[in-house]
């Protein structure tokens, strides 16, 4: 069951977004590659050319030195190729079973379904993660039911129990903990023995030192180096990763100190705030303050983020400027002068269809009185297009027209053209290209010189460490440690992201 | 099991068929001859044709869809009986006829799927669309109400039973053991996948087109079949007659437990749920209402019974939200 | 597949005019004849009126998004008819109570289609569906079957007959109500969070609408616009039966969808409206004048219907 499979030269594009411009790829039986990149250079893009799951504009697919050409997942997973998906094809509704052998369910004569065998070997299969989950898990258990690391260890079932040639694991370890991790990597290079390809998609270098054998990286949706792993180490991985230096130099910022801060105002202070995935924080946030969160992802971060800015219920208190404040919905915090520019740009920050123009003006029609005064809307979109060097055809022109960077300026602009004082922000540069970055983090230090107040979640641990005064590193809904001053360090946040407890300087 | 597992309103299965014993007790205690063979015999055949529709719908809903023109195919078939059979129809041609209009309701479902599954379109306003195509068919075959069936069929209808039990059980019994033999094949369990998740469904390879197009076709066989029905129960034809059915057929659906974002429930639900609608009209008709006040009673009582999972989920969150203020979550 | 450059509402524009200039090659047309051209073109332009206010509330709906819907508009119609026929009882002094009143009721019967949708979950068509039942059912439950009153004369006097230049009073009327709707979509705030629920709602309340409330003002409103539909429709028939709003429905959707509004939500026009209003009243006008049975008549409407969400109604596939 030998398998080779190479992509030559892909080109993917999303309207006028270029997801992948020019990407190519290698991988044969009994070998680990790692593709890796930044978040947004196309690494996911890319495992879905293969796989099927996305038709690509340009560029060639070689399966086995022939020619070959995926119309849909299933003709690729007739060849011998599964994939692990990141954002998990399990239908929640369904069994355990069920969804493990959906489209190849044991079948009796007749063609009625064989329960019984389907039960032992879905049995069989979970028996490979034993011991690494807290609870038993049985096979006719419900998938909405399951925790997300077990979630994700069903859909790795899933995808191994077609018994493929190549077996793509897109950000498969995202969601595990360290022990369910070394298990999957015991069974990694168990399947490598037996000839199977295994294409590792990641952007935990750690991870990828431990189990791949080549690398590939991706930048921008361009392959820019492959190589033996043995050959690399992690900051030569890094470089090719990222284009500028390092982040740092990209931000210039005089960074108030831990006691400078201690005597500004306090303009958010939360006390043992509860909600669902949250168990219990409490922080201040100063006047002028840069403070990032970290962590990994799904920490609590989005909750904590959602329940201060009123979108979801919560417990404990809330001081805003002092003054007590309870929001039951978005519009409340937006009276007391908060922000929130939220994770996913396309499902919560923008309105796709609309044009530039309504998408910065939707929070602040009321103060253009009636009949709303479009001249001066107008204006104002269009001056702060011009502060934030927003590149677009026009300011009528549909969201939707803009590059993911140029659109996130948009969410930020939205609410900078309210002024407020305290901005919260999830993610904000998640999927978009450098320069854009770079203006982003321009505009948040010149933010909290003008005396306001940031708040910022972020999975780049680089940005965070690069930007913040001051980092609240999350675990499992609570703050884990709290990192400044000389504690500010990327190894001090690695080390809280993954749980680990240590005392920290403040 | 703890008590919270069997919280009525988390469950919606369970609440219906409380709701069904409810209602069979009221209408029990108001009709105390409900159970003999004859009101049991006459009940059914008038619950039938709703059943039926139901039950096509519930596929429909189950697979993530919804057919607003099971009415109006009710009423194709009803038209093409009326007028082709005759008063005076001879029972071989019967048969033929019967047999083709089975096929009209599968390419009527056919159509809707065309535009859904395969074009894809929105189901709410395709269906709607051809809804009035259909329902203009239908008119097209017979203009005014008139023609109908032989009274020997009508007989039939009535009296056939095996056993004690009227026909009405058997041939929910037949479609009971063909849903189980769906159930109990691939087929099953891509129609919950699809409904369920059709994008992680299309992912892991399930036909998401061709399942969605089945279910419109079931649909329209259903449809079809309840037309035949009510063609029996009434003996006459008329072009309007299946209008009357689809939003109760939705109703059932959903007072059977099946949500209609689809993928949960299954067609016993649907069954229950049609029950429990006939059993409240008899209950209305007992109640001895003006009868300028039926319509409306029956319309509230629909709306009202679409409303109960609302209700219920509204209750439940309630009851998060304090949780969650109550500060352990 | 290349993009139509035309926008909606012109080419629904540009259809009516054909659809009117092939009425004249009609056996029974107008010919040649330019002054029964004129006449039949005002005439037209005065029946569309009535199904163009009706589908004012069904734009709103559609464009609030959510598979927003109106089925109850028909059965809202005859109620408000009725209620205004009977209150007016010929007196012209009773015209404003009777406004009030169709206002009210309507206005009532959307906001709990509105509170059936948002709270209790009930999808819009099912939702409406069930409330043009129950209104129908208080129809019932109001006349016993049969209604009496008379409208006002002032009533014909502003809808049905010319009032300027030989122009219906309707026709003044709708232009005055047109131009009020632009300002409501697009120079109110309400307009613009309506379009921005219709997009994206998780978006909306992220940038602080309030969801819930637009929901319920928007079905208030499109209850209320129907219930002036049924006024204007008693006040040009000058009689009333119960089912007078029906034909009304499934035109008043069919319009929306003609005029270029998107059927998923968020985007469209009152002029798109106002266009497609014309082009059903051509095309029920048109059949009539072949004598078309009603089933045909039916059958072109639905399969129009279709046709228009087939081109703008696609929703996206499964693979990218």
């Amino acid at each position: 069951m030998t398998i080779s499979l190479s992509a030559h030269n892909v080109v993917k594009r999303y309207g006028g977004v270029v997801a992948l411009s020019d990407a190519s790829l290698e991988v044969h039986s009994g070998e680990v590659l790692a593709l890796i990149g930044a978040n947004g250079s196309g690494k996911s893009t890319l495992s879905k050319v293969i796989n099927g799951v996305v038709a690509f504009d340009g560029g060639q697919l070689l399966l086995d030195d022939q020619p070959a050409h995926f119309p849909s997942p299933q003709a690729a997973k007739r060849r011998g190729i599964s994939t692990v998906f990141q954002e998990l094809s399990l239908v929640p509704q369904m069994t355990v079973a069920e969804n493990i052998w959906l489209t190849r369910e044991p079948r009796r004569q007749g063609g009625f379904l064989d329960h019984r065998r389907e039960y032992e070997e879905t049995e069989r299969l979970l028996a490979m993660f034993e011991g690494t989950v807290k609870s038993k898990l049985t096979p006719d258990m419900p998938v909405t039911a399951l925790s997300p690391d077990e979630k994700q260890i069903i859909e790795i079932l899933k995808a191994i129990s077609s018994d493929p040639r190549l077996l793509i694991l897109d950000e498969a370890t995202a969601s595990l903990d360290s022990r369910q991790v070394q298990r999957l990597f015991e069974l990694v290079t168990a399947w490598k023995q037996s000839g199977k390809a295994i294409v590792f998609v990641s952007h935990r270098m750690e991870e990828i030192f431990q189990v791949a054998d080549r690398y590939s990286v991706l930048r921008n949706g361009k392959t820019v180096g492959e190589g033996l792993i043995k050959d690399a180490t992690t900051k030569s991985l890094v470089d090719l990763m990222v284009q500028e230096a390092a982040v740092q130099n990209v931000v210039q910022r005089v960074r108030p100190s831990a006691a400078v801060l201690q005597e500004r105002k306090v303009t958010l202070e939360v006390k043992d705030l509860r909600a669902a995935a949250l168990h219990g924080v409490s922080f201040q946030l100063h006047e002028g303050e840069l403070l990032g969160l970290g962590g990994l992802k799904g920490q609590g971060q989005y909750p904590l983020l959602h329940a201060l800015f009123g979108d979801m219920a919560y417990s404990g208190t809330v001081l805003v400027n002092d003054a007590p404040a309870r929001f039951n919905h978005p519009r409340g915090a937006m009276r007391r002068g908060l922000a929130l520019v939220p994770g996913e740009r396309a499902r919560e920050g923008l309105l796709l269809i609309r044009s530039i123009l309504e998408n910065f003006q939707i929070p602040s029609w009321k103060e253009y009185g009636f009949p709303l005064r479009m001249g001066k809307a107008r204006k104002e979109a269009s001056d702060m297009a011009n502060v934030l060097t927003l590149k677009m055809p026009g300011i009528d022109a549909p969201v939707s027209s803009l590059s993911g960077g140029n659109a996130q300026k948009v969410v930020i602009g939205k609410w900078l053209l309210r002024n407020p004082h305290l901005l919260m922000l999830d993610d904000p540069t998640k999927g978009i290209d450098v320069s854009a970055k770079a203006d982003f983090y321009k505009l948040l230090a010149q933010l909290c010189d003008e005396g306001k107040s940031v708040l910022l979640y972020s999975s780049d641990d680089e940005e965070l460490i690069g930007l913040c005064d001051r980092i609240l590193v999350m675990h499992d809904g609570r703050i884990k440690s709290e990192l400044s001053g000389a504690s500010l360090t990327r190894a001090n946040l690695i080390a809280a992201s993954l749980g680990a407890s240590q005392e920290t300087a403040t | 099991m703890s008590l919270r597992r069997l919280d009525l309103f988390r469950r919606p299965f369970f609440f219906s068929l409380l709701l069904l014993l409810l209602t069979i007790l009221v209408n029990f205690i108001l009709q105390p001859d409900l159970l003999t063979p004859s009101t049991l015999s006459g009940n059914m055949r008038v619950f039938l044709p709703l059943i039926l529709v139901a039950v096509g719908q519930s596929v429909v809903i189950l697979g993530g869809g919804i057919d607003i023109s099971v009415g109006a195919i009710v009423s194709i078939v009803n038209a093409l009986l009326a007028t082709q059979i005759g008063l005076q129809g001879d029972p071989g041609k019967a048969t033929l006829l019967i047999i083709a209009s089975m096929f009209v309701g599968m390419a009527a479902g056919a159509v809707n799927g065309f535009f859904v599954a395969i074009l894809r379109l929105q189901p709410i306003i395709t269906t709607y669309a051809t809804s009035f195509l259909f329902a203009g068919l239908a008119l097209f075959i017979l203009p005014t109400p008139g023609g109908g069936v032989p009274s020997g069929f009508t007989a039939f209808y009535r009296d056939a039973a095996l056993l004690g039990l009227p026909i009405a059980f058997y041939i929910i019994g037949l479609i009971l053991l063909g849903w189980y033999g769906l159930r109990q094949r691939r087929y099953g369990r891509y129609l919950y996948a699809v409904g369920g998740k059709a994008s992680a469904a299309y992912e892991t390879g399930v036909p998401v087109s061709a399942v969605q197009f089945s279910t419109y076709v079931i649909s329209g066989f259903m449809a079809a079949l309840g037309g035949v029905a009510i063609t029996f129960l009434t003996g006459s034809g008329n072009a309007q007659v299946g209008d009357s059915l689809t939003l109760p057929a939705i109703t059932a659906v959903v007072i059977g437990g099946t949500a209609l974002s689809g993928g949960t429930g299954g067609i016993g639900g649907a069954i229950i749920g049609a029950l429990i609608i006939g059993l409240l009209r008899n209950i209305i008709s007992f109640a001895h209402i003006d009868t300028w006040w039926q319509t409306f009673v029956n319309a509230a009582i629909i709306v009202l019974a679409l409303a109960i999972p609302g209700i219920l989920s509204l209750i439940r969150r309630s009851r998060e939200l304090r949780e969650t203020h109550r500060g352990r979550v | 597949m290349r993009r139509i450059s035309i926008s909606p509402p012109l080419a629904a524009v540009s259809l009516a005019v054909i659809l009117f200039l092939l009425s004249g090659l009609l056996p029974n047309g107008y010919g040649s004849n330019l002054d029964v051209a004129m006449a039949q073109a005002t005439n037209i332009l005065r029946l569309a009126v009535f199904l163009g206010v009706i589908a004012a509330g069904q734009t709103l709906v559609i464009a609030s998004g959510g598979e927003g819907i109106d089925l109850s508009a028909g059965a809202v119609v005859t109620l408000t008819a009725i209620v205004a026929y009977t209150i007016v009882n010929g007196q012209n002094e009773n015209v404003p109570l009777a406004l009030l009143a169709v206002v009210v009721v309507g206005a009532l019967v959307g906001l709990a289609n509105g509170i059936g949708i948002m709270f209790l979950r009930i999808s819009p068509l099912v939702m409406t569906l069930g409330m043009a039942g129950v209104v129908t059912g208080l129809i019932l439950v109001l006349t016993h079957g049969s209604v009496t009153g008379a409208i006002a004369p002032i009533m014909t006097q502003l809808i049905a007959r010319p009032v300027f230049l030989g122009i219906p009073g309707a026709i003044i009327i709708w232009v005055i109500f047109g131009a009020l709707m632009w300002l409501l979509l697009q120079r109110t705030t309400f307009g613009k969070n309506l379009f921005a629920i219709g997009t994206n709602r998780v978006t909306a309340r992220l940038s602080g609408v309030n969801v819930t409330g637009m929901v319920l003002g928007t079905y208030a409103l499109a209850g209320l616009l129907a219930g002036l539909g049924g006024f204007l429709v008693v006040g040009n028939t000058g009689v009333v039966h119960i089912r007078i709003g029906d034909p009304f429905l499934f035109p008043s959707i069919a319009a929306v969808a003609v005029g270029g509004t998107l059927l998923s939500g968020g985007k469209g026009s009152y002029f798109g409206t106002m266009a497609g209003a014309l082009v059903l009243t051509l095309i029920t006008s048109l059949l009539t004048t072949m004598q078309m049975p009603e089933s045909i008549r039916e059958m072109v409407l639905g399969a129009t219907l279709l046709i228009m969400i087939s081109i703008y109604g696609r929703e996206r596939g499964f693979r990218q």
